[in-house]
């Protein structure tokens, strides 16, 4: 492809991006540079890199940073192998498939608005959650500290397993069929099958999932927000969460735009693996 | 891989299967029943499973008129969606070419739809659902033909310029989304187009431009080169060759890409509220029932919930065959 016909094909999409993306992208790197509260919106001072250092100094910000990489790893693996084994029955059975399918895809298409709020009723006093806790564990069911951390990872799973489930499904579903022949009659069994055949093919999707399990659990808002009810005592501050506060709560603006450079910065150090291969492919057989 | 015969061992993955559903449709099933209780029976000390079913919640949500009113026209409407569906069904036996005839049920369904708020009384929640139709549709018709030259050329074009582009790309889609509030607010004031549909929907492509491009990528990476060539041979240019060959090998990759841009647009909450003052869309138009205490607001909540999710699973149930068949040939370069 010629440098013109590439221009001409990326243009557009690029133009677009540009245009509206770099605006949000800068004014969080200048932002980050000031101090700036609701106060003194007209009048931002520059201060430099004070806030980043007020950021690094600050004992909640390695708070809200460590919860979220514990999210991080107790979601993301989760989320894959739970996945991977619906999708492994879902490939054992034909009957009913499209049924699962399509149920497994509500989580994910109901409105996050009500979404979110529903699921923490269920969990809540008079849901029935709740209820048949009570009525079959004998369990009351209380939010307290180690409840609601887990009811958090608990929603993720919930919205998210599906999606890794359908993906890995459709990765079964291309599996090269003359090694699975010569396998079956070499005696191989299922497991073996799985794991030198399934496995290893499946390689990038796994990555693909993990990229994306990553990006959005390293930025996960709306459930704690909501999961939360924004109240301190439960511990479960993740950084988009602490994020918010300084914002909106201490109206630390110019904090609050240099923590989203850092959480740029923060997703990029977790995907240079990724992006390490991608050059290579990029630029390997063209 | 090979499938097991054992009975036992069928019957438990079934049971496996039906439980990690039931888990997935159990807080939509409860959904479904809140938005037909009583503000009573939602908001009870314990939950209840028996009730008086009844359809306030709904005729409150859509109507500004007596439900009784509504009937005749009700019915109408049944009557005549149902007559689109079945002319839409049996296309190939009328006489006229078959893109026609989708054509004129599309144009049809769609006159009536903006019609329809001049002869019965319906309520905001009806303008919304029409902010979000032409909100979403203008997101996915903009998003996926820049998305897929864009991806097509990011593909072909084996430089590092390519790698630069996708690199930006990503961190963009990083950039956390208390980041967008108040440029893209600023924004809308400047360019004057503040509380309208187009400015919504270029800052929704603009936002979600970088996963189009990265995953329209991943499936035109997987088409052989040699295909285009020979395409090109023929004396057709590249863009031709891109709409007549490669398009329609990668339709079932555009479908699936479509897919994931239609719930990001249909579902975005943030940039809707910041962008519009009162052409809200659906997620807007339902957040004002999520925030407070008011027992009432629970079942119109679930209501409109329902009313918003269903058209959707609707469309996925009819595309689910095109979903998997996408994401088995593309998604598994990533």
């Amino acid at each position: 492809m010629t440098r013109g016909a590439f221009t001409f094909f990326v243009g557009p999409s690029v133009f677009i991006m540009l245009a509206l993306m770099t605006l949000p992208l800068l004014a969080s790197i200048v932002l980050g540079m000031h101090y700036i509260t609701f106060r003194n919106l007209d009048a931002p001072q520059w201060i430099g890199f004070q806030n980043y250092a007020d950021v690094l100094g600050d004992p909640e910000f390695w708070d809200s940073l460590e919860f979220t990489l514990l999210f991080i790893a107790a979601t993301v693996p989760l989320r894959i192998a739970l996945g991977l084994m619906f999708a492994l029955l879902l490939d054992q059975i034909r009957r009913f498939r499209g049924l699962f399918v399509a149920a497994a895809l509500v989580p994910f298409v109901m409105t996050p608005v009500v979404g979110t709020l529903i699921f923490r009723d269920m969990f809540d006093r008079g849901g029935p959650y709740w209820y048949w806790m009570q009525q079959l564990f004998d369990y009351r069911l209380f939010m307290n500290s180690t409840t609601v951390p887990l009811l958090i990872i608990f929603h993720s799973l919930w919205t998210a397993t599906p999606f890794a489930m359908i993906v890995l499904f459709a990765g079964l579903q291309t599996l090269p069929q003359e090694s699975l022949e010569a396998a079956r009659v070499d005696g191989a069994s299922w497991a073996r099958q799985l794991w030198h055949i399934a496995i290893p093919h499946l390689r990038s999707l796994f990555i693909f999932i993990a990229l994306i399990s990553i990006m959005d659990a390293y930025r996960v808002f709306d459930s704690v927000f909501v999961l939360t009810r924004q109240n301190p005592i439960f511990d479960a501050e993740t950084i988009m969460y602490y994020n918010f506060q300084v914002a909106m709560n201490f109206g630390r603006l110019g904090k609050a735009n240099a923590m989203s450079v850092l959480t740029v910065i923060g997703i990029f150090v977790v995907l240079i693996p990724f992006l390490a291969m991608t050059y290579r492919e990029q630029l390997e057989d063209a | 891989m090979t499938r097991t015969d054992n009975p036992l061992a069928r019957f438990l993955i079934y049971i496996a299967l039906a439980l990690f559903t039931v888990y997935n449709i159990l807080p939509f099933a409860w959904t479904i029943m809140s938005s037909i209780k009583l503000p009573k029976d939602a908001n009870a000390r314990i939950p209840r499973f028996s009730f008086t079913p009844t359809g306030d919640n709904y005729a409150e949500l859509w109507l500004n008129m007596r439900p009784e009113d509504f009937a005749p026209y009700g019915l109408a409407l049944v009557v005549f969606i149902f007559l689109l569906v079945v002319i839409g069904f049996s296309a190939n036996r009328i006489p006229a070419p078959n893109s026609l005839v989708y054509m004129g049920c599309i144009l049809a369904g769609a006159l009536v739809a903006v019609a329809l708020p001049n002869i019965v009384n319906t309520a905001e929640f009806y303008d919304y659902l029409i902010n979000s139709v032409i909100v979403t549709i203008g997101t996915l018709c903009v998003s996926l033909t820049i998305g897929a030259l864009a991806g097509y050329g990011l593909a072909r074009y084996r430089h590092a310029v390519s790698v630069y582009i996708l690199v930006i790309a990503l961190a963009f889609r990083s950039l956390p989304s208390l980041a967008l509030v108040l440029p893209f607010y600023y924004l809308g004031q400047l360019s004057g187009l503040y509380d309208t549909h187009i400015l919504l929907i270029f800052c929704l492509v603009a936002v979600n431009q970088p996963f189009t491009i990265w995953m329209l990528r991943s499936f035109f990476m997987e088409i052989p080169v040699e295909i285009e060539e020979a395409a090109m041979i023929d004396g057709a240019g590249r863009l031709r060759s891109f709409v007549s060959v490669i398009v329609p090998i990668m339709w079932p990759g555009i479908i699936t890409t479509g897919l994931f841009t239609l719930l990001l647009a249909y579902n975005d909450f943030l940039l809707a509220r910041i962008l519009t003052q009162i052409n809200w869309t659906l997620p807007v138009g339902i957040a004002q029932w999520t925030g407070g205490e008011d027992p009432g607001h629970v079942t119109l909540a679930a209501a409109a919930s329902v009313s918003t999710t269903l058209p959707i699973l609707v469309v996925i149930i009819f595309f689910q065959k095109y979903l998997i068949r996408g994401l088995a040939s593309g998604a598994v370069k990533g």
